[in-house]
């Protein structure tokens, strides 16, 4: 019974005080206290990457899974892992490879949904500096930013063996901007565009998609503790569902999804651009979507998992690669 | 319509005038419209450039004079060592002494400074309270990876950074100067970053800056970084989130993208920036701040560069509006002034073509050439009057036909003439001439003139053409100066018609009392010379020639009321006459008899027939005595025969005498007693027959006039038989 049909049984006066006393005696009605309290940490500040989990929550889709869901506020100084392990929040979103690392390093965690079925990093390089290819790179400054983003860069350098000089990155545009490296690695969805609207023109720039560089490594996913998977199967199924859920909205309703990804990114003073979202969401609809086929939305595929899993291994960053059906836990 | 329109002069001048002008107008309004714009634009150009230019200086020394700041701090800190009081103290001076810097930090390197301190980064900064300190590096706050720092580290050169809120510091929108200060060594020279110094500018300060600069209207100047992000703006939602690229691609205008581009890489321009930035078409100057690598914009709303031309422009329609109003309402009105004459005119015309020659056109009064059109059309209708005044004149005196050939032909006044086979015809009253003593002058005129007025009526219907009157004798023919193909046979019509007329003229005559008159007329066909006989000065049209003299001769012979024709012109007309009688005559001059016929009637076309005269002789019962005088051309002799009056009719009388008389011999008979010597009366004739009786002679008179008293005798005569 829903909230619909109660008010439709409140209409009939003579049932109404029955009604009261059901109401009050009964815990099969749907009222606010017998959602499931859960929260949700997205890896970065809020934007276009995570409008999916804003959808979700602004239309009721999570609440239609039963489950009333607190949207963190992600950023910097906020690793998604830990704050998942020590409690502070039931879901997150994290790389694969993250994942993988973690997996292997014995955190419990389990991967509800591959959201983002493709790999987005590039390195954008200014063609003045005579960077038109990958092999260009030889010997020239890089920006890298830290963490798990230096993994497909540097696998990339020694795939082709290129000996660069790298640059640590630690914030966005700025450093490639005013010439202090050569070459940066950026997220397709992200810098790439803040580049462009920085005033450089698409034919001035020399991108190298990681994608077709043979390391095409799926991105985010949807994660949480084993233990509160096993806890609760369902309702991980139904957070994920609902997710996803939100990103095909979020894909159907370009406009409305902007209107919501704007006020999350002005509540949280981001100082972004509804150009800049629209061009996010855009590339977001690309990348989860990437196969065209809906069927295949947030499904991890054994063979990213083997490919992925396999770079790790190969560059000692684990040691053995976990077991698939253990990791991923979402739709096959 | 257009007919309507097309027959109009006033419209068409109206139009042609209106049309012209228009067009003249429109080609000078438009030009100078359109080269007062330019002028304007190239103005406001120079004035853009100017003020752009002029403002980004203002800025980039107040922004040269900030990083001076920090310069110098680096520099001295590179060169001595500080103990951490006088740095801080430095560092609050700096910031209490410097307007526009905000905060000021000296942030070290890792256990640079302090061996026991990785963070060590003191910050003084500006609030309401006054002036806060704070040490800004923290577990929270890595400042090391901050741009601010970080930045400079890399390029080891002070840069301005972009606009950010810094959250760890002064929590305001600001750009901050970062110099890096380095080791060094007298040898090596520049070694390792010890730390970066950095003077704050709030946004805030710098909007107010900006803003306070008057652009006419509502123009306005804004600032974009290096990257095309808004520094400053009107728009306050722009700063620190929007960009010239990020609105370009929003409001999906490329040129608006361009124009970033060229602001953030070109030292300065002037540009059309179109509507969408601003909602209102506008132009944007340029200038590029060069320390910051900013550029600084002043935009100007077109409407309000051109508002001026464009008022005066609008003011210049209006009067060209009027102007021509003032011109259409003018050209009609001379064209009316024009064209009323000119259908007066025409309406006259028309008039005059219809034969009324009594023109007033009064009503045109001016002085110009339509006026004097008008004067002229009225000279001409009255010439024209005066020309059918003289033609209706020369009329009276000459046949019309002759009138025309003198005034229209060319060759009408030509003296000189041609052979032309012509009928004549030659009349005279008789017994007239022995009125002129009996009758006063004026009556004797209108009773000649009564007669000649039917007779000149009748010629000129038989298209005669009348050569002279003397007298109570005409003389006309037929066949000149316009050939006429039947002029025998319509002279001798007109003729008999001239003698039936005699009818109605002794009707009137006896109505009045006057005595009857009788005429006789002959007839003649031949060849004569016709054409303008006299001289330049005095000229009549006529004939001359035997011929002429011939009908003179026969006519002598008629009796009254008797049309005698010659025999050229009964072989003429022979089958249309109806002949009572043949005379055989004999004339002076010509050898043999001369055959001239009594003619009584025409058929034919003309069908002209003479009443029988009821004219039967009455016996007298009582015999009148008479006194028969011979006269011989005209005189009478003195010697008079005694006759008696035995048979008397209307025209006629027989007497018998003792001698015989030639027959036509004109006699004048007195009626009266031989022994009175009292004129009873007077009758004068012509003898017709002459027979021999025994031993008396019988005589038959036709009278060719009677005194009344005679009349009265014969009437009374004829009463008592």
């Amino acid at each position: 019974m829903n909230l619909h049909q109660v008010e439709r049984i409140l209409c009939k006066p003579l049932i109404v005080l029955i009604c009261l006393v059901f109401f009050l005696t009964c815990d099969g009605i749907g009222t606010e206290t017998s959602l499931k309290q859960v929260s949700l940490l997205p890896q970065w500040i809020p934007q276009a990457q995570f409008a999916g989990y804003m959808v979700a929550v602004e239309k009721g889709f999570y609440r239609d899974a039963g489950l009333n869901l607190t949207l963190v506020e992600g950023g910097p100084g906020k690793p998604p892992f830990d704050l998942v392990a020590s409690g502070n929040v039931t879901f997150c979103t994290e790389w694969l490879s993250n994942g993988i690392k973690k997996r292997s390093a014995g955190l419990q965690v389990v991967n509800l949904a591959q959201v983002i079925q493709k790999s987005s990093m590039m390195l954008v390089a200014k063609k003045k500096s005579g960077i038109n290819s990958l092999k260009d790179l030889e010997g020239k400054k890089v920006g890298l930013w830290v963490d798990h983003f230096f993994l497909q860069p540097m696998v990339l350098f020694r795939k082709n063996n290129l000996k660069v000089d790298v640059i640590l990155n630690y914030s966005s545009v700025g450093l490639f901007l005013k010439g202090g490296v050569d070459a940066m690695s950026a997220m397709w969805y992200n810098e790439y565009h803040t580049i462009l609207n920085s005033g450089l023109n698409k034919d001035e720039l020399t991108a190298i998609f990681c994608s077709e560089e043979g390391l095409n490594f799926p991105e985010d996913g949807l994660y949480c503790m084993e233990q509160t998977f096993r806890d609760d199967p369902e309702m991980c199924r139904a957070f994920a569902a609902a997710s996803l859920r939100g990103w095909l909205y979020a894909f159907e309703h370009e406009q409305e999804t902007l209107e919501i990804v704007m006020k999350y990114a002005q509540a949280a003073h981001t100082g972004t651009n509804k150009a800049h979202q629209r061009w996010m969401l855009a590339r977001m609809k690309d990348l989860i979507l990437s196969s065209g086929d809906t069927e295949r939305v947030g499904k991890l595929r054994p063979a990213d998992y083997e490919l992925v899993g396999g770079v790790l291994k190969e560059f000692r960053l684990i040691d053995n690669l976990p077991n698939f059906d253990d990791f991923y836990r979402g739709q096959k | 319509m257009i007919r309507w329109l097309r027959s109009r002069m006033s419209v068409k001048l109206a139009a042609l005038v209106l049309g012209g002008t228009t067009i003249v107008f429109a080609l000078v309004l438009g030009y100078s419209y359109y080269s007062s714009r330019e002028i304007i634009l190239a103005e406001a150009e120079k004035n853009a450039r100017n003020l752009s230019f002029s403002v980004a200086r203002r800025i980039e020394q107040e922004f040269r004079a900030i990083a001076k700041v920090p310069e110098n701090l680096a520099a001295f800190l590179e060169i001595g060592r500080l103990d951490k009081d006088t740095l801080l103290q430095l560092l609050r001076r700096t910031v209490e002494d410097n307007r526009e810097i905000f905060g000021s930090t000296v942030s070290f390197e890792p256990f640079c400074l302090d061996e026991g301190q990785r963070y060590f980064a003191p910050y003084y900064f500006k609030t309401n309270e006054g002036l806060a300190y704070e040490q800004i590096g923290s577990d929270t706050y890595d400042y090391f990876v901050k741009d601010w720092y970080y930045l400079p580290k890399v390029l080891k050169a002070p840069l301005w950074t972009e606009p950010y809120f810094d959250e760890g510091g002064g929590r305001i929108v600001m750009v901050t100067y970062s110099c890096p200060f380095f080791e060094r060594d007298p040898v090596a020279g520049r070694g390792r970053l010890r730390g970066v110094v950095t003077a704050d500018v709030s946004l805030e300060w710098l909007a107010k800056l900006v803003g306070s600069i008057q652009i006419a209207g509502s123009g306005y100047c804004f600032i974009v970084s290096e990257t095309g992000a808004f520094v400053t703006h009107p728009r306050k939602d722009l700063i620190m989130s929007e960009s010239m690229f990020s609105l370009a691609e929003e409001l999906h205008d490329v040129n608006l993208r361009t124009i970033g581009i060229a602001m953030t890489r070109e030292e300065s321009g002037f540009v059309d920036v179109g509507s969408t930035m601003t909602g209102q078409d506008a132009f944007l100057a340029y200038a590029r701040i060069p320390s910051t690598g900013w550029s600084l914009a002043a935009v100007f709303p077109k409407t309000e560069l051109l508002a001026e031309v464009n008022e005066l422009h609008r003011t210049n329609v209006l009067l060209a509006a009027v102007a021509l109003l003032l011109l259409l309402t003018v050209s009609l009105l001379v064209a009316r002034s024009i064209a009323r004459p000119l259908r007066t005119m025409a309406l006259a015309t028309k008039r005059v073509a219809q034969g009324e020659l009594d023109i007033n056109l009064s009503s045109v009064r001016s002085q110009d050439e339509v006026g004097q059109l008008a004067a002229a059309f009225v000279r001409m209708t009255e010439g024209l009057k005066e020309r059918d005044r003289i033609r209706n004149t020369f009329g009276r005196y000459l046949t019309r036909e002759v009138v025309n050939r003198l005034l229209e032909s060319k060759d009408g006044l030509r003296l000189g003439g041609e052979n032309r086979e012509i009928t004549m015809i030659m009349s005279d009253l008789r017994g007239f001439t022995a009125l002129t003593t009996s009758l006063p002058p004026e009556k004797l005129l209108a009773y000649l003139n009564r007669y000649l007025g039917k007779m000149v009526d009748i010629l000129i219907d038989y298209q005669g053409i009348i050569d002279e009157i003397i007298g109570d004798g005409i003389l006309a023919f037929f066949g000149a100066p316009e050939p006429l193909e039947d002029h025998p046979a319509r002279a001798v019509a007109c003729a008999l018609q001239m003698q039936a007329a005699m009818d109605e003229i002794n009707a009137l005559n006896e109505a009045d009392g006057l005595p009857r008159l009788d005429m006789g007329i002959a007839v003649n066909t031949g060849y004569v010379v016709v054409g303008n006989i006299g001289s330049e000065k005095r000229a009549k049209y006529g004939a001359v020639g035997s011929q002429v003299n011939f009908t003179g001769r026969m006519e002598s012979f008629t009796v009254g009321g008797q049309v005698l024709i010659s025999s050229t012109t009964y072989e003429r007309v022979a089958g249309l006459l109806d002949v009572r009688n043949v005379l055989e005559v004999e004339m002076k001059g010509i050898p043999g008899k001369v055959a001239l016929y009594d003619v009584r009637g025409i058929k034919g076309e003309y069908n002209v027939t003479l009443a029988d005269t009821a004219d039967t002789l009455i016996v007298l019962k009582q015999a009148v005595t008479a006194q028969v005088y011979l006269l011989d051309q005209k005189v009478v002799s003195s010697a008079g025969v005694a006759a008696r009056i035995t048979e008397v009719s209307l025209t006629t009388a027989v007497l018998v005498l003792p001698e015989p008389v030639a027959r036509w011999t004109d006699v004048r008979i007195i009626v009266g007693d031989d022994r009175t010597e009292q004129v009873r009366g007077e009758a004068y004739g012509k003898v017709i027959s002459m027979t021999k009786a025994e031993d008396r002679y019988q005589m038959v008179v036709r009278f060719t006039s009677a005194s009344p008293e005679a009349q009265k005798i014969f009437r009374e005569a004829v009463h008592s038989s």
